[in-house]
């Protein structure tokens, strides 16, 4: 009898999650929570943040004026990544990047022409705002692609061919951020909603005082937790497909991956951020402190942190190995392996992996941690 | 049908220094109806939750003795059902999906369940009720769904913290009605109510105050021996020459 009222009756969890599905059936906000804003913040998020910088405002000051150094600024203008504009009367260049008008400045010597009939150096120089690094990194990648395009085309060619360094990019051939944004936004949104979902489950029922009586009842911690997480679970798939459909027909991402790994990698992750939510609800039970704790240990980290916006490798040494704790690290690396790259269960062996021991880490320290009497 | 009879021996719990139990005692056998009867503050709750395990005892011991037998608390507790004081029902679920609710926590087989359930609906008048959620319930219908959820898996120790605070008068008669059912049935039952006038409909009382039983017998016995004409008297007696 002893042995029976210790074990897992999953009777019981089943009970539990059909109790939250009751629940959620009938709980609208929470259900356009869970499937309306990791599809609304993927495309929203998916077109702000852009990092391809076009139609850039390049300030012409051509003191040559001759067909050749035109020449020149239609290189420029060719690429859709420039846009030329003329100085205004009264106007300086300095001011104009002062006022935000223009990001860059070409300025084109006299004597630019002569100096490159006779393959001699020509002068020009382009002066860029340097106040957001970020588009002045990109543009200056720009740069050095479009000087190979402006010698070989106001250069004559005197000489036999040499040889040419060419660089292709796998995966991502024409180096498309959106690619690279949506894949990881589709992580943090979905750490964020999941986490938040769970964290307020058993806070819920800490508050209102229904946990008094379950507790009083023959169930046990760990069918509580199951019974609760199989129906988020459930909600987040459901969010995981609407995502996917978002980001495959809305942003045209490639999938080239298997359909099943996929799945894998999200129900190995959402065990991860569904048991940290549960594992926040038990420790704080408060629905207030519990959700200021999920978007302090679900949102920040998995935006900062993970990936998804500034590379690991380039992060301080305590940090690097402070994200091999964080879910939302290794499901970047899984979704934009399986996107991108078609990485099967083989190539994700180590994210995969990692995920399952934290998964089945949080659910256990999550059982551990529910407490089963009323102490304060 | 399992006998159970619940015990607690010189219990003892402080909460940050505050004292909440002081020595109490109590034994509840099975087929007898006992009241726990107090002011707001004297311990009840503490005591109720420490007998059904959500509170453990600083000091002191607890015993359940299940057919003569002493066993733990984990055997003891699917056969004891608890009724919080405060609202602990689910306001978006029916009666109906929390009867089944509770069938399935409990693991009844379905056609005990369709008994019982019946059963219970018909004690508590609630059968023309039970598609209605429990946040549309009148305060007495809210109060006898708590309890049918404690019913539903025929429990030998019946713990009611306050089950009638806020029920009208028509609804508490019934409530005691149903309680005398369930006495004769075989349950013991130790329901804690600061109702002095409730302490009456008991067969044995026994009065609380300061985290300590400082009386415990048949009401009618208790308050020949203090020359009272009620409980209340009793305790305002009390209070003024503690006071």
């Amino acid at each position: 009898m002893s042995g029976e009222a210790r074990r897992f009756i999953l009777g019981r969890a089943l009970s539990i999650a059909r109790k939250e599905v009751r629940h959620l059936s009938r709980d609208r906000v929470t259900l356009a929570m869970a499937l309306g804003v990791p599809v609304g913040l993927v495309i929203l998020f998916g077109y702000v943040l852009d990092y391809d910088v076009k139609r850039v405002g390049l300030l012409v000051i051509d003191r040559d004026q001759t067909r050749v150094s035109r020449s020149l600024v239609d290189v420029f203008a060719a690429a859709d990544y420039f846009s030329p504009l003329a100085l205004p009367p009264g106007a300086t260049p300095l001011g104009r990047l002062e006022e935000g008008r223009a990001k860059a400045v070409l300025f084109i010597e006299p004597g630019f022409a002569r100096a490159t009939a006779k393959a001699q150096p020509a002068r020009a120089q382009i002066v860029i705002d340097g106040s957001d690094n970020q588009t002045t990194s990109v543009i200056a990648s720009y740069l050095s692609g479009l000087q190979n395009a402006a010698s070989r085309s106001l250069v004559p060619d005197t000489g036999p061919p040499q040889a040419r360094l060419r660089t292709r990019f796998l995966f991502n051939p024409e180096l498309n951020s959106r690619w690279f944004v949506v894949t990881g936004l589709f992580v943090v949104v979905l750490g964020m909603v999941s986490v938040l979902l769970t964290a307020l489950t058993v806070a819920r029922e800490w508050e209102t005082g229904s946990m008094e009586r379950l507790l009083s009842t023959p169930v046990r911690p760990l069918e509580i937790i199951i019974g609760k997480l199989a129906p988020y679970m459930a909600l987040c798939l459901g969010a995981v497909g609407l995502t996917y459909g978002a980001a495959r027909l809305w942003f045209g991402i490639p999938f080239n991956g298997s359909h099943g790994t996929f799945l894998l990698a999200c129900v190995l992750f959402l065990t991860c951020t569904l048991a940290q939510g549960l594992l926040i609800s038990v420790v704080t039970r408060q629905q207030q402190l519990a959700m200021q704790f999920s978007n302090l240990t679900g949102l920040l980290p998995a935006t900062l942190l993970s990936g998804f916006v500034f590379p690991i490798e380039s992060m301080p040494v305590f940090f690097r190995y402070l994200t091999v704790l964080l879910p939302a690290r290794w499901f970047v690396v899984a979704c934009r392996g399986i996107f991108l790259k078609g990485a099967g269960i083989a190539d994700l062996a180590l994210p995969l992996g990692a995920l399952a021991v934290l998964g089945v880490g949080l659910v256990a320290l999550a059982v551990k941690k529910f407490k089963t009497d009323v102490e304060p | 049908m399992t006998a159970l009879t619940l015990a607690v021996a010189d219990v003892h719990k402080q909460f940050r220094g505050a004292t909440a139990l002081a020595g109490a005692a109590l034994r509840i056998e099975p087929g007898t109806l006992h009241g726990l009867i107090g002011p707001d503050g004297a311990g009840k709750t503490t005591l109720l939750r420490t007998l059904v395990g959500l509170l453990h005892p600083d000091r002191g011991t607890v015993v359940y003795q299940q057919d003569g037998r002493d066993v733990p608390l984990l055997v003891a507790r699917p056969f004891i059902a608890y009724m919080p004081q405060q609202q602990s029902l689910y306001p978006d679920l029916s009666i109906q999906e929390h009867l089944e609710f509770f069938r399935d926590l409990y693991q009844i087989e379905y056609e005990a369940f369709a008994a019982r359930a019946r059963r219970l609906l018909r004690l508590t008048r609630l059968e023309d009720f039970k598609d209605r959620s429990a946040g549309h319930l009148s305060g007495g219908m809210y109060k006898k769904l708590g309890l049918m959820c404690a019913l539903l898996p025929t429990p030998a120790a019946l713990l009611l913290d306050e089950p009638t605070n806020g029920v009208d008068p028509i609804s508490r008669r019934e409530f005691w009605d149903l309680l005398y059912t369930l006495r004769d049935d075989g349950i013991a039952i130790l329901i804690a109510t600061a109702y002095m006038d409730e302490a009456e409909r008991c067969d044995t009382v026994h009065l609380m105050e300061g985290g300590r039983i400082w009386s415990a017998g048949a009401p009618r016995r208790i308050l020949a021996e203090e020359g009272a004409s009620h409980f209340a008297e009793l305790f305002v007696r009390r209070a003024a020459a503690g006071a």
